[in-house]
């Protein structure tokens, strides 16, 4: 049932939405059926969630971590970029798995908006963040093994990252998705794409230990 | 009517060699007020938790608990049992004040309608009317603590279970917790099992008081059978530290007649007693602590600092002066918001006064760059020890701190193997530090700090939590640094500490120093902000500010009633205990028939 | 933006439903009705709006705006060569009239649409989100709302950690690399914390009775007469708008020339009545305080 419903919206109602946005608002309402498509892609997660059975000391556990990595958002934001929230949601999906991941990452847009203030942005912001943590949980088994391979996926979830907000930039600013601004967009924020991966890189591996260890411990102590 | 009983409990963790709770019977009535004390380690927090099913530890269990009769197993209101913790912050569970409140009664499933007005009706008795729209965590600590015991209290428990919950609050706001707890039990004839280690206000409090010991019950009964008891089983044991000053000085002076609970009837056994006392008065004007001289060294000082947060924020040190002596331990005292902690941040550099100066060994604290400060000239504990340690074993920590002082690995592991062995912490290396008790993470803290060699330490509130042993295990290691030359600022609101450590008491109050003096004079000009021992005494010693130096006080007038009467001489007995017994006989023959 | 959450203004006040139902109507419209009146109008609404929230302090914020309203209006015409218009010549490609003002178009819809989440997030603050939240999916809202509990918990703790490292000489450097380290060091100490923390708190809501079935959700809000007033207003005014605009509103096409702007009664019905929308919560707002003033005045 639950695989069903995320099935349903993955193949039904988003290309439902797509469709029926483009023949509707005829021109540039991208942006919208965008934003409406990225909300969407979320809710399977959210639903499935919501369904599953979870021990409290679950749920809490997930809260702390979504705070966690937005106080990593608010106590680096003298540094533009320079975040450990990749990171911490990509540790968080290695121990906890894929949905773990999502969640946190996806959550964690949502709260820290409130904090920086909410608007269109916020669902892309949901979507990137929680798929580079729930990619992270399906890739857990190579990414635990290897510290390489683990660098690699935090400079590649960078430019994830920066590649999903510039089609989200273009998009808001153009009305009408267009290959030449979008590489001009990608262009302008290639220094932010660079720190975008250079910092994951640098935070997976200044935290990778400590952090991997403290939640293990925590995993087995509460026996999730 | 019974509602609680326990029968045969024991518990062992998984891995523990030993049982933390064995064989342990119990039977609570209707309406009672219990208080279960003991040294840390001795099983209450294991016991408490036990008894609250939802709560229960992980562990071999075997026993019967009943609730009402009933198996705990069969049990499926949780609201029937309320628990409160020490820590005020970790219990809150929503952001605000009137969503807290109503968090137990939304996992009743009660209706809207319901919940409001229990939730009012609860919100104005805990007097939290005024706070019912704020966010939690804008609440000071008694605050939080007393929304802790409401929102527990909404879901109208039988029996309420508390596990120190006063240990981190301030001595005001303590008091009103417990006042509130008394008034819970004496007006709704709510069922209390209260777990403390600051007895001087709980215990006259109770009807009934349990004292358990490495996990077994060891003595039981009304609070004024306690101290016989305990001091029948050993004399000096150690739980007799623990109790009211009263209790101690009681038994200290022979322990015939009903126990003294409170300063009133313990005041009212001194005047009956030893009213000859006061004679001794003058005797002792010459302290037993040496005190620096007036111009000794001069290791920190302040002059006319004035301090706020923000720039259109209020003052929060106004003018303030104060000198540190080399070599002495000064105790800044004070109420809630006078500023204590904010002159200990002014001292270590945290923060910058606006106006005035701020001087560490003679050089302005701004002076000091990067970091040198902290290399070998002061070193500051807070007030919550748990934010010194980031690594996940004590060991990781000190040698974190070892690593920045360039020392070569043999050198770092001698300094390790020193600090660890001198401040007794061996056995707690290789612990997690959340692990630990108040007291162990106090001492490790301390010796994290002493491993860049400060020659001032600043401590804020280094009793809070720490129950009546590792208080005197804390006085002896700062007793012994001073010998070794250490000087330290403490900022504490735990009179009888200061009374018993400080060379020189400072009272601090709406930003500036009110008076500076030895603990004696100090607290013998306060009447309010003075010790417990000293309230008792002052009609007969004015100037006996420690539960010794009134017993003293009082053994000195026996030894010369003695003198004056007669003096057997029986060499059998050890000094002390003739004297012992002559304060009893002065007792028994003076205090008349009760 | 979250500093100025204590104080609470008139519209504020509305049930939290009302509310929701209001934004999401004006941003949906703005969004989805591309035509340059209405757009405009949510932009003068919105400004009235966030005018009346933050008062001399937007007047400030808008330094920021203003060149992002340039920036939009600006970079249109210089990547779009559509229209028939041309202005002049850059590197040999026409820069339009039509491509000019599709731009401005962009940057009003764009900086009206952001007025709106601005005062959409002082407005429609955590715990109204939550309480509308909580009774579709009752264990993400527990989560996102202990989550927004802890936060600032745990921005207290961290500050404290930071100072009692540099209370006992740890990472007290005032470098840039130290600082760097610092943050990190104090970030994993904190991970430590929280999930230890974690635990307490959920050993709390157990002992409160979490995870039973039936759980209510209890609630300050009340949903008032002067809820259903409003509620009434945008529902109806939002009804004409779509109905004018589904009869009688042409697709507004700038290129390749621009169109004119309709002056039939439907199309004007659709555009006042967006246009009363869009000022609704700015009168709203002026209606409450001229009226408290006036009861002011009887104290």
């Amino acid at each position: 049932m639950k695989k069903r419903c995320g099935v349903f919206i993955l193949f039904l109602l988003i290309p439902a939405v797509t469709l029926g946005g483009t023949l509707l608002f005829p021109a540039r309402q991208y942006a919208w059926i965008s934003l409406c498509v990225a909300l969407l892609s979320c809710l399977p997660f959210f639903l499935t969630f919501e369904r599953g059975e979870g021990a409290p000391a679950r749920l809490i556990l997930l809260s702390s971590l979504t705070a966690l990595s937005v106080l990593g958002r608010i106590v680096f934001t003298p540094l533009p970029g320079f975040k450990p929230v990749t990171a911490t949601v990509v540790l968080v999906a290695l121990t906890f798995g894929g949905e773990a991941g999502f969640l946190t990452g996806s959550l964690s847009a949502l709260i820290s908006n409130f904090w920086f203030g909410q608007g269109p942005w916020t669902p892309f912001q949901m979507f990137s963040w929680g798929m580079v943590g729930w990619l992270a949980g399906r890739l857990s088994f190579p990414l635990k093994k290897s510290r390489i391979l683990l660098s690699l996926y935090g400079a590649f979830a960078g430019v994830l990252y920066s590649a999903v907000m510039d089609v989200w930039t273009v998009l808001w600013a153009d009305g009408a998705f267009n290959l030449s601004r979008y590489g001009a967009a990608l262009l302008s924020a290639l220094s932010f794409t660079a720190l975008y991966a250079v910092s994951n890189v640098i935070f997976l591996l200044a935290l990778g230990k400590p952090v991997g260890g403290i939640l293990e411990r925590v995993k087995v102590k509460c026996g999730l | 009517m019974e509602i609680l009983r326990v029968e045969n409990l024991s518990f062992r963790y998984p891995g523990a060699p030993r049982e933390a709770l064995r064989k342990i019977d119990l039977a609570v009535g209707a309406g009672e007020f219990i208080l279960l004390c003991g040294p840390s380690g001795c099983g209450k927090t294991t016991l408490l938790r036990l008894l609250k099913k939802e709560l229960s530890p992980v562990g071999e269990k075997s026993g019967e608990i009943f609730f009402e009769g009933m198996e705990q197993k069969t049990l499926s209101e949780p609201g029937d049992i309320g628990f409160v913790r020490q820590d005020p912050e970790s219990q809150i569970v929503t952001d605000k004040v009137w969503h807290e409140l109503a968090f137990g009664l939304e996992n009743m499933g009660l209706p809207q309608g319901v919940i409001r007005r229990r939730v009012g009706e609860t919100a104005s008795f805990f007097g939290l009317q005024g706070l019912f729209r704020q966010r939690t965590d804008t609440l000071s600590g008694g605050q939080k603590q007393l929304l802790n015991l409401a929102s527990v209290l909404v879901m109208q428990p039988k029996l309420l279970l508390l596990d120190e919950p006063t240990g981190q609050l301030d001595p005001i706001a303590a008091s009103e917790f417990l006042s509130t707890l008394q008034k819970l039990n004496r007006e709704l004839g709510l069922t209390v099992l209260l777990a403390e280690h600051c007895l001087e206000e709980v215990f006259p409090m109770a009807d009934r008081v349990l004292v358990l010991e490495d996990g077994a019950l060891l003595a039981e009964g009304e609070p004024r059978e306690i101290g016989p008891a305990l001091s029948e089983i050993r004399r000096d044991h150690p739980m007799l530290r623990a109790l009211p000053s009263a209790v101690r000085i009681q038994l200290s002076l022979g322990g015939e007649g009903v126990c003294p609970l409170t300063v009133r009837e313990g005041r009212d056994f001194l005047e009956r007693n030893f009213p000859d006392a006061r004679e001794e008065e003058d005797k002792e004007k010459d302290e037993g602590k040496p005190t620096p001289s007036e111009d000794g060294e001069v290791a920190a000082e302040m002059k006319n600092v004035f301090f706020r947060y923000e720039r259109d924020g209020e003052d929060v040190l106004r003018g303030l002066s104060l000198s540190v002596k080399s070599g002495e331990i000064l105790c800044l005292l004070g109420g809630n918001g006078a500023g204590k902690s904010t002159a200990l941040n002014l001292f270590a550099g945290l923060e910058r006064a606006y106006r005035g100066k701020v001087l560490v060994g003679g050089k302005p604290v701004s002076s000091y760059r990067g970091g040198s400060l902290y290399r070998g000239n002061l070193a500051l504990l807070p007030q919550n020890p748990q934010t010194v340690f980031v690594a996940s074993t004590v060991r990781g920590d000190l040698a974190e701190m070892l690593q920045t002082m360039n020392f070569t690995k043999e050198e770092e592991k001698k300094r390790l193997e020193e600090i660890s062995r001198s401040m007794g912490i061996d056995r707690l290396l290789d612990r997690h530090p959340y692990d630990l008790s108040g007291g162990e993470m106090q001492k490790c803290a301390l010796a994290k700090a002493l491993l860049s060699e400060p020659k001032l330490l600043l401590l804020d509130e280094p009793t809070k939590g720490l129950d009546a042993f590792a208080k005197e295990e804390l006085r002896a290691l700062l007793v012994s640094l001073k010998e070794k030359g250490m000087t330290a600022v403490l900022v504490t609101h735990d009179a009888a500490f200061a009374a018993e450590v400080a060379d020189r008491c400072a009272f601090l109050f709406d930003g500036e120093i009110l008076s500076v003096d030895s603990p004696r004079n100090f607290f013998s000009e306060n009447s309010f902000y003075t010790t417990a021992a000293n309230r008792m005494a002052r009609g007969i010693l004015r100037r006996a500010v420690t539960c010794e130096q009134v017993i003293s006080g009082c053994r000195r007038a026996v030894e010369k009633r003695g003198k004056s009467e007669r003096f057997s001489d029986n060499g059998g007995f050890a000094p002390q205990e003739t004297e012992e017994r002559e304060a009893s006989k002065a007792y028994g023959g003076e205090g008349g028939s009760e | 933006m979250r500093g100025n959450a204590g104080r609470e203004n008139a519209f504020s006040r509305l049930h939290p439903a009302v509310l929701m139902t209001f934004f999401l109507s004006e941003l949906l419209l703005t969004v989805f009705l591309p035509h340059p009146v209405l757009q405009a109008e949510a932009l003068v609404g919105g400004l009235l709006f966030c005018l009346l929230l933050w008062g001399g302090e937007f007047l400030r914020e808008l330094g920021f705006y203003l060149p992002l309203f340039v920036l939009v209006a600006l970079t249109n015409p210089l990547f779009s060569h559509n229209g028939v218009t041309p202005l002049f010549f850059l590197n040999g490609n026409p820069v339009t009239w039509e491509a000019l003002l599709y731009g401005i178009f962009l940057a009003v819809s764009v900086t009206g649409v952001l007025f709106w989440c601005k005062a959409y997030s002082r407005v429609m603050t955590s715990d109204k989100f939550l309480y509308l939240f909580g009774k579709v999916a009752p264990r993400l809202s527990l989560v996102l709302s202990v989550a927004l509990r802890f936060l600032p918990a745990y921005l207290a703790q961290s500050k404290r950690v930071e100072r009692a490292q540099k209370g006992v000489g740890l990472y007290a450097g005032e470098s840039f690399t130290d600082r760097i380290k610092n943050r990190l060091r104090v970030f994993v100490a904190m991970v430590s914390w929280s999930t230890e923390n974690a635990m307490e708190v959920s050993a709390s809501m157990k002992g409160r009775g979490y995870g039973k079935k039936g759980r209510t959700n209890f609630s300050l809000f009340k949903f008032t007469s002067a809820d259903g007033v409003f509620l009434a207003l945008i529902l109806s005014l939002t009804a004409l708008t779509l109905c004018g605009a589904a009869a009688g509103m042409k697709n507004f096409a700038f290129y390749p020339r621009v169109s004119r702007v309709e002056l039939s009664p439907v199309s004007f019905a659709a555009c006042l009545s967006f246009g009363l929308q869009s000022l609704l919560p700015a009168l709203w707002e002026g209606k409450e305080r001229i009226l408290w003033k006036y009861y002011v005045s009887k104290i």
